[in-house]
């Protein structure tokens, strides 16, 4: 059983405070993402369930005991890191072995574990090598197959595929999504990378100046976000913001800005007032045809940004700069006047001075 | 969490260092307990040793004198010759050391076959115990059969065997000699050090804006040089103060007084004249000036260790 | 150094200029490094009716081993000064009642040497690694404060330790040698150990506590075996500076039980009717051993110099 709850937990520096007030349930067997920028928390607070922190304020508990004075070497985690730290002066074999033979594992028990990795890994055949006669993607593996032996209750990743190429980074996220089926233990994993934790993730928490924004599946943070910053956070290419106000319409509220108005669904606003909003829309949430009645997006293109696989049309609607994607076929000149049409169920808004979601957010 | 339990929780938690701060302090006390034992202890004791009149000539009455005995060092002439003498050898000696140390940096710093070796031998001068250092300039200064007496009698420069250590107007600058000879080694890796660091796109965009080696010289390498000179200017004033073996051994503060420096009176107070109280205040006098001048060592040190 | 010719004439003469340079340099700082460490030797190997010859013999014109067996072997035979002044030395070197002390005292100051080698390591590699790699309240000052102990000039420390150590009756033990030397370079080590670990990736240093070391074991595991050029160089530095030490030495020991070997060599070198042959044999003796481990391990040594350098 590997339960990890956070109940008040702080975490300061001198002056600096890196986590504040931290709540968080983490579930056995469940693989959560910690998603932030840096400086966020998200290491800080991965080093406290590892125990190389020790929290300031509140409580850790894995499962039923409060684990805050542990030190490292008394919990059953493993860690694997963003530099990898293999030890230098030790073969891979050794490198692999290290953390079972400080606990004592039989010789013999050790030597299984370490070539039922490798061979898992496919780097049986550096087991003889050192860490310095490896390439980044190998190294990955020597620190994956450290972690794995372990057999923990608690499987920890801090940004383990940043210094990784684009190529591997993207097998390497199928191969760690396999392990977490295979070994059936809590994950919790840092990084950056928001397409990386809607790839892997549970769970995804997303932080920001040592507060969660938000928890939820990744449907959750990124059809419905709670507040602006998970909403542009989460997305590439970024969702787009265009600020106004609301007001009433005939049948249901309708976000103004200049002369574009746009219709929002009756019935899911929280509250209608004359504070002002930002109204988000996803670049893929646009449609060719215009649904009769529906919400229209009217702009002037601006630019054409082909990238692949995808196209996007970087548009001017009343001043603001919208991007939006379209069919690779499609072909639209400069300062062309184009529509849009907009499912009102994929709008967001959000308040302007809060920044929390107003409709289309968390429930 | 109830109200109890996180007051309870609240109260352990201040009270206990953390695993990795006791494991810390664990690992830091020998080295504080020696520190304090026999560098800290002694400074505060010596301090409080020159507060009093202790003489071993009379070890029975020991009076508390407050400071007079700093008052009778400052205000004795003797000492400050002494003092007088100390800046004089101090001077010379490290204007030299700083000018050899600076060639010998600037030669071994080009590349040229042999430099290992002669960097290795370099190391020699360094390596000797200060004794052996000074029995080996003893006789090379001998006045009857001294190789320095040899030299200039068969290059005839001279045409009779000179006294050299006796002669109280050449002995402050032939031990300071002895000394700067075993100081350079050290001066120099040093130096060389800090050459090492000058970035060669320095020396690319000078020669591009077409200055020659002197100028080269003058503009990029003394420059960039400055904060291992300053190290190296202030650590061998350091060390060119408080040095007592080569006068202990060369001449004994002779001839006369000659060489009778700041630090060779502090023996003699202490450990001929056993005039404890005086020689502690002596001492003291002499260590708050080194303290004052390494200040400035300490600080460039240790701001390249420090977090 | 690369020249940028305009013409190949001028390339020539650069070069040929660049080798007289470097050749007169190389000779000159030779001779300045070298030539008196090798009179001192050639000075011992001469007899004391050849090393009085004015001027003097450069080169031994009839080399002897027989005042180095004299060391080893307490030989009477008698040399005054008036026979030396007529350069006449009856049978050889006087060599005076010390003489049979100068090899209890070569082992007093290897044990010395030994023994503060092994207690800068002992004291100074977990105090190092503490203040490279763990958080402690007091840490950013902690490395000033080392530094600072060794601001105070020796003879500053002796006048309170001597009253210390006679006190309690430790005079002339080679322990009050032992711990004034290994507080008087345990600062060093420690600032050179320092630098290192900091060098190394902290990481490291994570993934041995995940992995089941305690500090302890992370520290032997895998920092030490890391940095054992800076533990060779604090070796070095160590052993060095206990074997040369001298100030200390003549305040804390009296007698042939605890004397050093620059104490010997001194004594001689205050009586004039001692034999110079003799004296510069015993000075080759005390220059031989630190200058063989400062030549071979010069790299350990400038490394440990230049650890901090590198890193500022």
């Amino acid at each position: 059983m590997a339960r990890i709850r956070f109940d008040g937990v702080s975490k300061r520096y001198g002056d600096v405070i890196a986590v504040r007030a931290l709540n968080l349930d983490i579930h056995d067997r469940e693989f959560v993402v910690l998603l932030g920028p840096s400086g966020c928390g998200k290491s800080t607070t991965l080093n406290m369930i590892a125990g190389l922190e020790e929290a300031s304020e509140g409580e850790l508990w894995f499962d039923d005991e409060v684990v805050n004075h542990i030190p490292p070497h008394h919990r059953d985690v493993a860690m694997v890191f963003q530099s990898y730290a293999l030890y230098p002066h030790k073969t891979v074999y050794e490198n692999i072995a290290f953390g079972l033979r400080m606990r004592r594992i039989a010789p013999a028990e050790v030597d299984r574990r370490v070539q039922d990795a490798a061979k898992k890994l496919e780097i049986a055949n550096l087991l003889r090598r050192r860490p310095s006669q490896l390439s980044g993607g190998q190294r990955q593996r020597v620190a994956l197959g450290r972690a794995m032996v372990r057999q923990p209750a608690v499987f920890l990743m801090d940004e383990p595929l940043s210094n990784l190429d684009a190529a591997l980074r993207i097998s390497m996220r199928a191969e760690i999504k396999h392990l977490h089926e295979e070994m059936r233990t809590t994950f919790v994993y840092v990084t950056h990378d928001q397409a990386e934790a809607l790839t892997l993730a549970d769970r995804i928490v997303v932080m920001r100046d040592g507060l969660i924004q938000q928890v939820g599946t990744p449907d959750e943070v990124y059809e419905h976000p709670s507040n602006m910053f998970v909403a542009s956070f989460l997305g590439s290419p970024p969702i787009n913001y265009l600020e106004g106000a609301i007001e009433d319409g005939a049948s249901a509220p309708v976000f103004r800005r200049g002369s574009l108005r746009i219709g929002l669904p009756a019935g899911k606003l929280r509250d209608v007032s004359a504070a002002p909003v930002v109204l988000g829309i996803r670049p893929e949430d646009v449609m060719r045809d215009c649904p009769a009645g529906g919400p229209v997006l009217t702009g002037v293109v601006d630019s054409v940004l082909p990238v692949g696989s995808d196209r996007f049309l970087g548009l001017k609607v009343e001043g603001c700069d919208v991007f939006v994607r379209v069919d690779k076929e499609t072909r639209h000149a400069q300062g062309e006047r184009v529509n849009f049409g907009l499912l009102p169920e994929r709008l967001h808004l959000f308040d302007k001075v809060s920044g929390g979601s107003v409709f289309g957010g968390a429930a | 969490m109830t109200a109890s339990a996180s007051l309870a929780h609240r109260l352990t938690r201040t009270q206990r260092l953390s695993y990795d701060e006791r494991r810390a302090y664990l690992f830091l006390i020998p080295l504080a307990a020696v520190l304090m034992g026999v560098a800290v202890f002694p400074v505060l004791y010596s301090f409080y040793i020159s507060l009093y009149s202790l003489k071993l000539t009379r070890p029975q009455r020991v009076p508390f004198v407050w400071f007079d005995n700093y008052i009778a060092v400052l205000s004795d002439p003797q000492f400050w010759s002494a003092v007088e003498r100390t800046v004089i050898f101090s001077v010379i000696a490290v204007a030299a050391i700083l000018i050899l140390a600076l060639f010998v940096a600037l030669f071994l710093n080009e590349e040229f076959w042999g430099r290992r070796v002669l960097s290795a031998l370099l190391l020699i001068p360094w390596a000797i115990p200060y004794v052996a250092n000074a029995l080996m300039w003893k006789w090379i200064y001998d006045s009857n059969y001294g190789a320095l007496n040899g030299v200039l009698y068969q290059l005839d420069f001279i045409n009779t065997y000179m006294v050299w250590l006796g002669d109280s107007d050449k002995t402050l600058a032939l031990i300071a000699n002895a000394f700067v000879w075993k100081e350079v080694p050290l001066a120099a890796i040093l130096l060389l050090v800090g050459l090492k660091t000058i970035p060669a796109d320095l020396y690319a965009a000078a020669k591009v804006d077409g200055a020659n080696i002197v100028k080269r010289f003058f503009h990029v390498t003394l420059p960039a040089l400055a904060p291992s000179f300053a190290l190296v200017l202030i650590y061998e004033t350091m060390m060119a103060i408080r040095h007592f073996d080569l006068f202990f051994i060369l001449t004994e503060g002779g001839p006369g007084d000659a060489s009778h420096v700041v630090a060779w009176r502090i023996y003699v107070e202490t450990f001929r004249n056993l005039s404890f109280g005086t020689g502690a205040a002596m001492s003291y006098i002499l260590a708050l000036a080194t303290l004052a001048l390494s200040y400035f060592v300490i600080r460039a040190l240790a701001q390249r260790v420090a977090t | 150094m690369i020249a940028t010719p305009v013409r190949p004439r001028r390339l020539w003469s650069q070069r040929l200029g660049r080798t007289l340079v470097l050749w007169s340099a190389s000779l000159a700082f030779l001779v300045y490094v070298l030539a008196p460490v090798a009179w001192l030797f050639s000075s011992s190997f001469q007899t004391e009716r050849e090393i009085v010859s004015k001027p003097p013999h450069w080169i031994p014109h009839q080399p002897t081993l027989q005042n180095f067996a004299a060391i080893f072997a307490a030989k009477d035979r008698s040399v005054t000064y008036e026979t030396r002044r007529a350069a006449d030395p009856a049978t050889g070197g006087y060599i005076p009642s010390t003489a049979a002390s100068l090899v209890p005292a070569i082992g007093n100051s290897l044990i010395v040497a030994c023994a503060v080698v092994v207690l800068n390591l002992l004291v100074g590699v977990p105090a190092a690694y503490a203040m490279a790699k763990i958080q402690f309240r007091g840490r950013p000052v902690s490395i000033y404060a080392i530094l600072a102990t060794r601001v105070i000039p020796d003879i500053a420390l002796v006048v309170p330790f001597f009253l210390f150590i006679r006190n309690l009756g430790l005079l002339d033990s080679l322990w009050s040698l032992i711990i004034t030397y290994l507080a008087v370079t345990v600062p060093f080590s420690v600032f050179i150990l320092v630098s290192y670990f900091e060098s190394l990736p902290d990481e490291l240093d994570k993934a041995a506590r995940v992995d089941g070391c305690s500090r302890l074991q992370t520290l032997t595991r895998v920092y030490l075996p890391l940095s054992l050029p800076s533990v060779v160089a604090v070796m070095l530095f160590a052993f060095l500076a206990s074997w040369n030490e001298f100030l200390l030495a003549l305040m804390f020991t009296q007698t042939p039980k605890s004397q050093t070997l620059p104490i010997i060599v001194a004594s001689f070198t205050s009586d004039f009717t001692i034999s110079f042959s003799f004296i510069n044999a015993a000075g080759v003796i005390a220059v031989i051993p630190p200058v063989i481990l400062a030549v071979a391990f010069e790299r350990y040594i400038v490394s440990g110099l230049t650890t901090g350098a590198v890193k500022g």
